[in-house]
């Protein structure tokens, strides 16, 4: 059997609809820059989000399970096979998106004899200061972004501007780590609510949906859920610079949505 | 079979600069020795809070002083350090390799590697370096200190050239150094007090005039009166290096005697 170029296109474009349905109801990723490291903000229901790479790499996925364990086990044997045969430096987040896994994911994508990834992920990167610091958000198709402010990944394309246009406005107002995690969530939850709206069919103009607050919504999902938020720390005695922050280090921030 | 976690697995063994493991054997000879830089007197030992490792700076090939700031006491994660004496390049580069193979475990296993995993994978490792070292070249000994999370204690494994592991109830040595002041040690425990039962500024105390007896006695250990040692302690915090000030302060009280 040979496939003609309609063929082709008519299974990308069945597989990107089975792709994005299934994100839909993924929780969003959000990576933010502060002065004293990066930091990537979840929820969660089960399964741990955000996970450490390498000494300066951390990363948080949405999508399927398997898919997200396949990438992340990837990106950390380059991040170590390289960390040790050439050196910790040569371990950047530009290296691991653009010359391991974009290709990799978009082969995986464009072949249609193989299961795509369910999956977009977000590698976040930690500088010696804090305008070197960098964000790759990379999507099942293999295209990536870089950013050094902030960034997201989340349930659908339209939902991922929204979240981004809130942190736009606001990045700067929040540098530290209280505002930052609130920050955080918020743009969270703005995702949540922009992905929910369009998974009903509906359109923002619809007079019939029922509009939710980020309050109502962050409020019912950490009655369900938990905060997780990752740090990479810049300036720390420790050897390992990531650590995922403690319930109480949380619960001044969270205090207002509860 | 493949293991999961396993970095050795992953990166085909430790690369060796000295031809592969196997390789046909080189007769002892004074060139090749004198390539080989080895490190000296490292001490280990246990005191109220947790274990204590102090090293000399001193590299030596054969009758050259080759380096005399020479890093011998090493973190391998924030709760576990590894003294080395013996052949600094071999190593080093199987310190960079233990690093390497227990974040590597830890990043992909979501789980620390355990203590007995540990010290495990270095006999493995030294075990790995043997053809090597009965060519006469590359034999290095470490000591492993660390703390133990689940009996909330420091504790210190010893080696020999196999990769035999032995645990030690007070306190280990290793290098050229180590032999001449052995006796010592049991000394101390017996007239002043057991290690354990000192403060970090009593054992620290102690290390440091058995350092520099060990500089006395053995050529290629330096003692603290050119350049000050290293010492680190491990305690339920993690690993702290010991500040200059704090040792010279014990080291002028404790000049040798005119």
């Amino acid at each position: 059997m040979s496939l003609t170029p309609y063929d082709w296109n008519q299974s990308v474009l069945t597989r990107m609809e089975y792709i994005e349905e299934r994100l839909r109801d993924g929780s969003p990723v959000v990576g933010l820059s502060l002065p004293e490291g990066v930091l990537l903000l979840s929820l969660r229901r089960t399964q741990r989000k955000v996970y450490e790479i390498y000494d300066r790499l951390i990363f948080g996925g949405i999508g399927n399970q398997s898919d997200i364990e396949t990438m992340r086990n990837a990106a950390i044997d380059f991040a170590h096979q390289e960390g040790f045969q050439r050196s910790p430096d040569d371990v950047t987040a530009q290296r691991l998106v653009g010359s391991v896994l974009s290709p990799a994911l978009k082969k995986a994508f464009g072949d249609p004899f193989t299961a795509p990834f369910v999956f977009r992920g977000l590698f976040a990167e930690l500088g010696d200061r804090q305008e070197q610091d960098a964000f790759f958000a990379l999507n099942f198709d293999g295209e990536f972004k870089n950013e050094n402010r902030f960034s997201v990944v989340g349930p659908s394309l339209d939902a991922e501007n929204r979240m981004i246009e809130l942190l736009h406005t606001n990045w700067e107002g929040a540098q530290d780590r209280q505002s930052a995690i609130r920050l955080g969530l918020e743009t969270w939850a703005t995702g949540k609510i922009h992905a929910r709206r369009v998974s009903f069919g509906r359109t923002e103009e619809d007079e019939e949906v029922e509009i939710q607050t980020v309050a109502q919504v962050l409020k019912e999902e950490l009655a369900q859920g938990t905060v997780e938020v990752g740090l990479l720390e810049r300036n720390t005695p420790r050897e390992s610079k990531f650590r995922l922050l403690r319930p109480e280090e949380l619960d001044s921030a969270l205090a207002e949505y509860r | 079979m493949a293991r999961p976690g396993d970095f050795l697995e992953l990166v085909g063994g430790i690369p060796s600069e000295l031809g592969r493991v196997g390789d046909a054997p080189v007769s002892h000879s004074a060139a090749a020795s004198s390539l080989d830089t080895h490190g000296t007197t490292v001490i280990a030992v246990k005191y109220r809070d947790g274990v204590l490792n102090v090293g000399d700076r001193r590299a030596t090939a054969n009758m050259a002083v080759m380096y005399d700031r020479a890093e011998k006491v090493l973190a391998l994660d924030d709760f576990t350090l590894i003294a080395i004496s013996g052949s600094f390049a071999r190593a080093i580069e199987i310190v960079r390799f233990l690093k390497h193979a227990f974040k590597y475990y830890s990043r992909r296993e979501l789980q620390e590697m355990s203590l007995d995993g540990k010290v495990s994978e270095v006999s493995r490792a030294i075990a790995g370096n043997l053809p090597m070292a009965m060519q006469g070249i590359g034999a290095f000994i470490p000591i492993v200190s660390a703390y133990d999370p689940k009996t909330n204690e420091g504790r210190i494994f010893f080696y020999d050239g196999m990769g035999a592991r032995f645990e030690t109830a007070e306190f280990g040595a290793a290098g050229s150094g180590s032999e001449r002041i052995r006796g010592a040690f049991d000394y101390i425990i017996r007239t002043k007090k057991p290690f354990r039962e000192m403060t970090l500024e009593e054992a620290l105390q102690e290390c440091l005039i058995l350092l520099d007896i060990a500089a006395d006695l053995d050529a290629a250990t330096g003692g603290f009166a050119k350049v000050l040692p290293v010492a680190k302690a491990i305690t339920k915090d993690g690993i702290r290096e010991i500040p200059a000030e704090q040792m010279r302060a014990i080291v002028a009280a404790f000049k040798p005697s005119e």
